[in-house]
């Protein structure tokens, strides 16, 4: 099992270098010209120059996919359970939802960003937008999962609807809910990138037109390497959180 | 009622229809017995005869059309107190562990089990140092004596059994026959026990029920004048209980 695990990640890994070598080797043997395709060494070589700017325009584009994530998570988690213990709202607001997953929310950024401003409230709404759905969605799904013979099990103990919503409904709901952040979380970064492209000062998205914009394509290359690290690194946090609710799989 | 006794169980005239029109089925028709305070009865019948519905009434768990149902004096409309109820599938919450399913049945109601309450509970079931284990870490046999705790620990005057050893290997099944014989004989509790084998219904029962196939009627009441206490290879060997299995077998058509 364990020797298994290393083995896995020891491929995983060769297999990256072996991906790296080519590149490297062929921006060279074919003398690519490096505002086209840096090489690898040149990408390295800007994130070591530039790494005041990336960590700083990561840590502003951190706040703003935290910020739009968390408010998913507690709206979504709100309006979920609003749409499942409220036919009216089940009715109007569930429809009204679809509806709005269906707007291609590329399309409204620069509404947002005229709405909003140029500054962070603008990045946190489209993060927000990106990651909001598949929260509602999931918990809904989790909600409306509970087994009926455990419901009918609750009924026969004469629980009350709050001890049967917070005994039962509520952890047999968490395991799709963790499933619907480790969705969501990527689309937050996703979501902000898209914000700051659509208009800002800084943040990792403003990094990449900046660089691409001076032909320094080495650095957008850095800065979409900060970018790809940071939503690994808030996904894999959600997966450890996720850990808690070890009983999915039963 | 009177005739039943405190804790007894009263059927009347109960009728249970499933579906309208083109699919309607009728799952019990004019269903009358009682059953007195502390009698052990259980019901037996091919399957699809409506005795699950039949305990899923006595639990108010379902409606039922025609009839009236009265459990420890009162009547059946929604889940009653007095009553316990052990389901054919454990239903134990995986994300608890065996103390906290065993005295769920309570803490669903704000109170809970003492320690020496839930100490005997689990030194009766056989669970004993398995206290902090969760569900899918026990066999199949230790989850159902859980289900059976959690609805005993509240010491319920009625017991209401959906075929809980349905699942269950036969010496297991043997054990948790007797320690339920133990229970009932030293609480006296009135209890109804579904099941499909002849043989579990005779050994531990003072009357069997018979219902017919669907739509299910009372075919037969039988009562079973075996000696107490009563014991899995001693009671089988008498030969009353032969003739018992042999008639009801009868009446069942199996034979």
């Amino acid at each position: 099992m364990k020797a298994s695990a290393n083995r896995g990640l020891l491929e995983g890994l060769l297999f990256f270098v072996v991906l790296g070598v080519i590149w490297e080797a062929s921006v060279h043997v074919f003398d690519i010209k490096p505002y086209l395709l840096p090489a690898i060494s040149d990408i390295a070589d800007a994130l070591w120059q530039s790494r005041a700017i990336i960590w700083e325009n990561s840590l502003i584009t951190l706040g703003e996919v935290l910020w739009g994530f968390l408010s998913a998570v507690v709206l979504g988690v709100l309006i979920a359970v609003l749409i499942y213990f409220v036919p009216l709202a089940r009715r109007t607001l569930y429809p009204f939802m679809i509806a709005l997953q269906s707007i291609p929310k590329i399309g409204l950024a620069p509404l947002i960003v005229v709405w909003f401003g140029y500054g962070l409230s603008s990045k946190v709404i489209m993060a927000f937008l990106f990651a909001f759905f598949p929260i509602v969605i999931s918990t809904l799904g989790g909600l409306g999962g509970v087994p009926a013979h455990l419901e009918e099990h609750f009924r026969a103990m004469r629980a009350s609807p709050w001890a049967t919503f917070w005994r039962l409904r509520v952890p047999s709901a968490l395991p799709n809910f963790v499933d619907g952040c480790k969705v969501a979380m990527p689309l937050a970064v996703i979501g902000a990138i898209v914000g700051e492209f659509v208009g800002s000062n800084d943040g990792l998205g403003n990094l990449i037109l900046m660089a691409t914009g001076s032909s320094q394509t080495a650095l957008t290359f850095a800065a979409l390497a900060a970018v790809t690290a940071l939503s690994l690194a808030l996904f894999y946090i959600i997966e450890l959180l996720g850990r808690l609710v070890w009983w999915r799989s039963n | 009622m009177a005739a039943a006794g405190r804790n007894g169980i009263e059927l009347a005239g109960v009728s249970k229809i499933f579906g309208q029109g083109e699919s309607e089925v009728t799952a019990l028709s004019d269903v009358s017995f009682s059953i007195r305070d502390s009698e052990f009865v259980s019901v037996i019948g091919p399957s699809g005869c409506g005795k699950s519905t039949l305990l899923r009434i006595l639990a108010g768990l379902i409606p039922y059309e025609r009839g009236s149902v009265q459990v420890a004096g009162e009547p059946v409309h929604g889940a009653l107190d007095p009553v316990g109820v052990v389901f054919q599938t454990s239903n134990l919450l995986p994300w608890l562990n065996v103390e906290e399913n065993l005295t769920l049945a309570l803490r669903v109601n704000g109170s809970d089990a003492s320690a020496e309450q839930r100490a005997a509970m689990l030194g009766t079931l056989g669970l004993t140092g398995f206290e902090k284990r969760y569900p899918h870490e026990l066999s199949g046999g230790m989850r159902h004596r859980v289900a059976i705790g959690q609805a005993l620990i509240r010491d319920p005057a009625v017991l209401l059994m959906d075929e809980p050893f349905g699942a269950l290997d036969a010496l297991t099944r043997d054990h948790l026959n007797m320690e339920l014989l133990r229970i009932w004989q030293a609480r006296k509790k009135t209890v109804v026990l579904i099941t499909h084998s002849i043989s579990e219904a005779v050994l531990l029962s003072d009357r069997v029920l018979v219902l017919s196939e669907r739509p299910g009627r009372l075919i037969e009441d039988v009562s079973i004048d075996l000696p107490r206490p009563r014991d899995p290879s001693d009671t089988r060997e008498d030969p009353r209980f032969g003739d018992y299995i042999v008639q009801l077998s009868e009446l069942m058509g199996v034979r």
